[in-house]
This record gives structure tokens, C-alpha cells and sequence, in this order.
């Protein structure tokens, strides 16, 4: 068992993927009979290559050696030798080869907390039991009886009895290494109008993938709409390939929403708006009262601290009370031509003005 | 070593066994299909082709986006070139192709629906941060237009390299920036928003209803021709229209102006 733990967690980018495989093809190198457990998990037989090598001990040497020279450092990888998938990755955190029938024993002095089951680990420490010793040492039956079948398959794993354990496996990582490897190089399917796809489809999906994989997933987003007033509540970016279900999909934009922005709406909507400073003729802030009206006309106003700006033509307010019943939420919104034509969205609530969107 | 001769003098006629004229020559019979497959050409002329929303057909001399052809954008922020930009994906991602857009950081859905955009058909990449060449290279082997936004001045490097893969790939690449000398590569059509008023907005009262802008194309085809068209940039229904030089209003929406929800 290879354990690398800076690869556990797929980032952003995709290295660790791409690492993990540079490991995968190096243990190839000991056996070929190597197979992905998780993302920095692999396992391999161990009976074979250390007779080859002469010993486990050689084995796990020779690996761990070799498995810090690609990842550059000898702290991101752990070898180990045990029987079973669970006790091979316990030895492999703690660096110890575990001899052939001796994983009950060696899994006596840890905590149940290891079996990642909460629960169970809570409710056994409520009984005085604390490790996985003191767990195997608990009649196989009484178990199954007392905790179900999720409980009896840790009980034999603690014994000894079996290696394999519910979740210890990533049921996808065969296949996100054939993705990462660019050997499948199939994206994530978007249906087609009519749920066909298209070699063009397919190619454009192909596409779509690869800058997924230099960039991250979130980098490749199609938009969608849904209902709402605001130009922001109307529409939601998602990544290439989500298979999100938005409960407020609004496909065609055909439900009433009384108060909503009329058209044309604005061509840049700011996923994050700015602080903008409003103020009026003799420099004083502009607000909007509570029967929303403002307080005086805005005459020049300064976007994220930036120049200030004359305001050349303004409309609304427009007020908007929603969510009375929960989140109460006032708001009211602007829009304001400024000097230079360009036709900005603006927010206020609770007396500062944002930068929602603007006409580009 | 072949050397191959004009088809009209390959076969000279031999003797009395010619065929009547009309007729295909035997010899012409037997040409291997995979050769006859690879000397057809390869796409035709209106295949290059994509279409355009009909306010934009006249400010392109063949009428239509041309795959593999660049179209420079530009316009000063508050013009309105990201919406001409954007219009001019319109009708290709209706009509089955796919679009990509590099680099629009804050991408507004319902101004594209209203401009006609398929949401279906288009993706974006708004933050690529310094990757938005490498991106924009990939998304030029999987889709027909792609929309290309560089941050501040493009290297020259990337910007010949981006216009000769999407000449290879006949895609039609639509560069969007604030001032033309940002893209070092001269384009094939550049079109400029040289004036931008918006209508409907008064000082407290009326709404934003339409942008009427003038736009000026300059092109390598159109031979030094400048064409000058004023356009809703865009119109009352969020969509393009063409402006009549007499200044006609832009379209009436329905009456759908905001009014305070009951609270």
C-alpha cells in the first residue's frame, strides 16, 4: 500500500491527479498488478515483488524511495505492508509492515475512531470501548444484532477477518485517471435539444473538458436562467456539465415576476457588486426614503472608490420588498446614466448604494 | 516520381475507340474513390459561412460571420461593443453551433437571451486569468465562434498565434477589446462603436430603452470602404435593431415598468 497524503484531495487545478498518476505508472514499474484505491491511495501485492527484491522491508524502502523522488519530497509519501485494504492503510500511515495473519493484532491498540463511522465510535466509547481490540474482542453476533450490518463488517475487519471496508474505495477514480490521462478523453455529457449528441457535440464537449482540466470545473460555466426580478436573481452560472437541478428553473422566463426589470437588461452583471457613493448637487449622500423616494436627485457618483462621475440622467427608484415573510429584504434599485454614455444598474440597501450591473 | 498534368490534356484521344462526347472518357471511371474524396473540396463557400441576426447582415460584405475570419470589436466602456459583440454569437448558436466566450468577466444571461443568444450553445470562461490564450486556443478546436476578451493588451505572440489556429480550424474569432492597438493582429473586419446615446432615460423618469449607436466597419475585403450604420445597441426588447436615419423610436415594450411589490 502506497499512501501519499498531500494527494488525498483533488485541488483546483487537477495537479494531484496528474501527480498520482506519475505514482501509478512508477509502481507499475514494482508490479503490475497495482490498483487505485482513492485519489493518493494505491495498493499493490506485496508477496511478489518483495521476493524479488528480497523482503518486504527492501520493498517498502525501495518504494518510498523512489515514490519521493517524483513527488520531490520524502514527507508526501508513506509505504506499508499489511493483509487487507483497511490494516494495509493503517501500516502505511504508520510506516510498518505487518507480518501475514498479524492484522488483528495489529489493529488492536487503535482508536475505533479509525472505521470513520461517528456514530459508532460514539456509541462504543459510551460502553467502555475505546479500541479496535477491545471491539474485535465483542462476540461477532451480539454486534451484528446490536449495531447492524455496517457495525458487523467493521467487527470482522477488526478481527482480521476481512480487509474491506464500505467507503474506503473510490468508486470513480479508475475513471477520473482515464480522464486525467487524457485515455478517455469524453467530457461531461450535456444532452442535446433532442438527447442526441452530435459529433460536433462531442468534439465541442472534448474541448470544454480539456480547459476544465487546466483551469478547474468551475472555470467552464454555462448560463441558465431562473426566475426573479433583479438581472442577478434571474440568471445562474453553473460549471460545464453540472447536473445541478435549480428548484427555481425558469426555462423560458414565463412566469410573472411583477416588478421585474424591464428590458434591455444590463449585458454585464457583476457576480460580486461594488460600493458606490452616491451623492447629490451639494455633495450630500442620496438615500431612499421608506416610501421610496430618494432623498434628492443623485448628481455624481464614485463606483469602488473610483473617479467621480456627473450623472446625467437617472430613473426609478424602484423599490422591492421581498421575502417579508422570512428574510425580510428592502431594497431598491437605479438605473443612472453617467457622463461618457455609459448606463449603470445601481442597489440600495439599507442606505448603501452597490453597483449591481451595467450596459455595456 | 508523377507529375501530374491539367485533366483536359491527360488523355489524348486514342484512335477510333473515343467515346461521343458527353460521355465520361473510361479511363475517368476508375479513379479510386479515396482519391476522388480527397479532391473534393473540402468544405464549400457558404459551409465557411455563419449566419447573422438581420440588423448585422449589411456591416459584413458576405453578409455573414466567415469561419476563420477574425472581427475585431471595439468601442469605449459604456458604448456598447460587448453587446455587438455578443450579437454577433446570436444567430450561429441558434443554428446548431457552438460558441465560446474567453474572458467576458461578468457575463449578463437575460441580456443574451434577449439578444437572441442559445444559452444551450454557449460557454463561457470569465476568469482565466492569465491562461485566456491557452483557453481560448482550446475552445478554437471544439466550437464555431469564440468570443475572445484579452485582459489589457494582448502579447503579440498570442494574438498571431490565436488568429492563425482559428484560420486552421475555420472557426470565426471575435476579438472584443477597448481600443483597436490592444489587438496587435490586423483583423479581417474591425467594427467600431464610434457613438452610443441611450434613449427612454430621463432625469427621474422613463427607463433605459435603447441605445442608439453608430457603428463603423472598416474591413481588409471591403477594400478601404468604411461603412457607417446606426443601430439600436440594443433595442427596446434587449434585441439589435436597425436605427432609420430618420431616427426612429425604438420599439415599444409592453407595458412592463417596475412597480413597487406589495408589501
Amino acid at each position: 500500500m502506497v499512501w501519499c497524503p498531500t494527494l488525498l484531495a483533488e485541488g483546483e487545478r487537477g495537479d494531484e491527479v496528474r501527480e498520482f498518476l506519475a505514482v501509478l505508472t512508477l509502481v507499475e514499474a514494482f508490479c503490475p498488478w497495482v490498483g487505485p484505491a482513492s485519489l493518493g491511495v494505491c495498493t499493490l501485492p506485496a508477496r511478489g515483488p518483495s521476493r524479488f527484491f528480497g523482503g518486504e522491508a527492501v520493498l517498502v524502502e525501495k518504494l518510498s524511495v523512489a515514490v519521493a523522488e517524483v513527488l520531490g519530497t520524502t514527507e508526501a509519501v508513506r509505504v506499508g505492508v499489511a493483509d487487507g485494504l483497511f490494516a494495509a492503510l493503517l501500516a502505511a500511515r504508520a510506516e510498518v509492515v505487518v507480518d501475514p495473519g498479524g492484522a488483528a493484532a495489529f489493529l488492536a491498540p487503535w482508536s475505533t475512531a479509525v472505521l470513520r463511522r461517528p456514530d459508532l465510535t460514539v456509541t462504543l466509547k459510551r460502553l467502555g470501548v475505546h479500541t479496535l481490540g477491545q471491539f474485535a474482542a465483542l462476540g461477532g453476533r451480539e454486534v451484528s444484532a446490536r449495531f447492524g450490518s455496517d457495525a458487523a463488517a467493521c467487527h470482522r475487519v477488526a478481527r482480521g477477518e476481512a480487509g474491506e471496508l464500505a467507503g474506503l474505495r473510490d468508486a470513480g477514480i479508475t475513471r477520473r485517471l482515464r480522464v486525467a490521462s487524457g485515455e478517455v478523453t469524453e467530457g461531461p455529457r450535456q444532452p442535446g435539444f433532442f438527447g442526441g449528441t452530435s459529433v460536433a457535440d462531442a468534439r465541442a464537449a472534448r474541448s470544454f473538458a480539456r480547459v476544465q482540466q487546466r483551469l478547474g470545473a468551475e472555470a467552464v460555466v454555462v448560463g441558465r436562467l431562473r426566475g426573479g426580478r433583479g438581472p442577478a436573481e434571474r440568471a445562474r452560472l453553473v460549471p460545464w456539465g453540472s447536473r445541478e437541478v435549480d428548484p427555481h428553473a425558469d426555462g423560458a422566463g414565463a412566469a410573472p415576476w411583477p416588478g421585474r426589470l424591464p428590458s434591455p437588461s444590463p449585458v454585464a452583471v457583476l457576480t460580486a457588486p461594488v460600493t458606490t457613493e452616491v451623492v447629490d448637487a451639494s455633495a450630500r449622500p442620496v438615500r431612499v426614503t421608506g416610501r421610496g423616494l430618494l432623498t434628492a436627485d443623485p448628481a455624481r457618483l464614485s463606483v469602488g472608490g473610483g473617479p467621480w462621475r456627473d450623472v446625467v440622467a437617472f430613473a426609478g427608484p424602484w423599490p422591492v420588498s421581498e421575502r417579508w415573510w422570512s428574510t425580510r429584504r428592502r431594497q431598491a434599485r437605479l438605473q443612472v446614466v453617467v457622463d461618457g454614455g455609459a448606463a449603470l444598474l445601481l442597489t440600495v440597501e439599507r442606505e448603501r448604494w452597490w453597483m449591481e450591473a451595467s450596459y455595456d | 516520381m508523377f507529375v501530374s498534368s491539367p485533366p483536359g490534356l491527360a488523355s489524348p484521344p486514342r484512335g477510333p475507340s473515343r467515346p461521343p462526347a458527353g460521355q465520361l472518357p473510361p479511363h475517368r471511371r476508375v479513379l479510386p474513390p479515396e482519391l476522388v474524396a480527397r479532391a473534393r473540396p473540402v468544405s464549400s463557400a457558404s459551409a465557411r459561412l455563419l449566419p447573422l441576426p438581420a440588423p448585422l447582415v449589411p456591416l459584413f460584405s458576405d453578409g455573414a460571420l466567415r469561419r476563420g475570419a477574425t472581427t475585431l470589436v471595439t468601442g469605449g466602456p459604456g458604448r456598447g461593443a460587448t453587446t455587438l459583440a455578443l450579437a454577433l454569437l446570436a444567430a450561429a448558436s441558434t443554428g446548431s453551433g457552438w460558441c465560446g466566450a474567453v474572458g467576458l468577466a461578468d457575463p449578463g444571461v437575460v441580456a443574451m437571451v434577449e439578444l437572441g443568444i442559445d444559452l444551450r450553445r454557449v460557454v463561457f470562461i470569465p476568469n482565466p486569468k492569465a491562461g485566456w490564450a491557452d483557453a481560448a486556443a482550446e475552445l478554437l478546436d471544439g466550437v464555431d465562434v469564440v468570443l475572445v476578451r484579452p485582459p489589457g493588451r494582448a502579447r503579440p505572440t498570442a494574438a498571431r498565434h490565436l488568429v492563425a489556429r482559428a484560420r486552421e480550424r475555420q472557426v470565426a474569432l471575435v476579438v472584443l477589446v477597448d481600443r483597436a492597438p490592444e489587438w496587435p493582429e490586423g483583423p479581417d473586419a474591425a467594427l467600431t462603436v464610434t457613438a452610443a446615446e441611450w434613449h427612454g432615460i430621463g432625469r427621474g423618469h422613463g427607463h433605459l430603452r435603447g441605445r442608439r449607436a453608430e457603428v463603423q466597419v472598416t474591413g481588409r475585403r471591403s477594400a478601404g470602404r468604411v461603412i457607417t450604420r446606426t443601430l439600436w445597441l440594443p433595442s427596446g426588447t434587449g434585441a439589435l435593431a436597425e436605427a432609420g436615419v430618420d431616427g426612429a423610436r425604438p420599439a415599444r415594450v409592453p407595458a412592463t415598468a417596475p412597480c413597487p411589490e406589495p408589501a
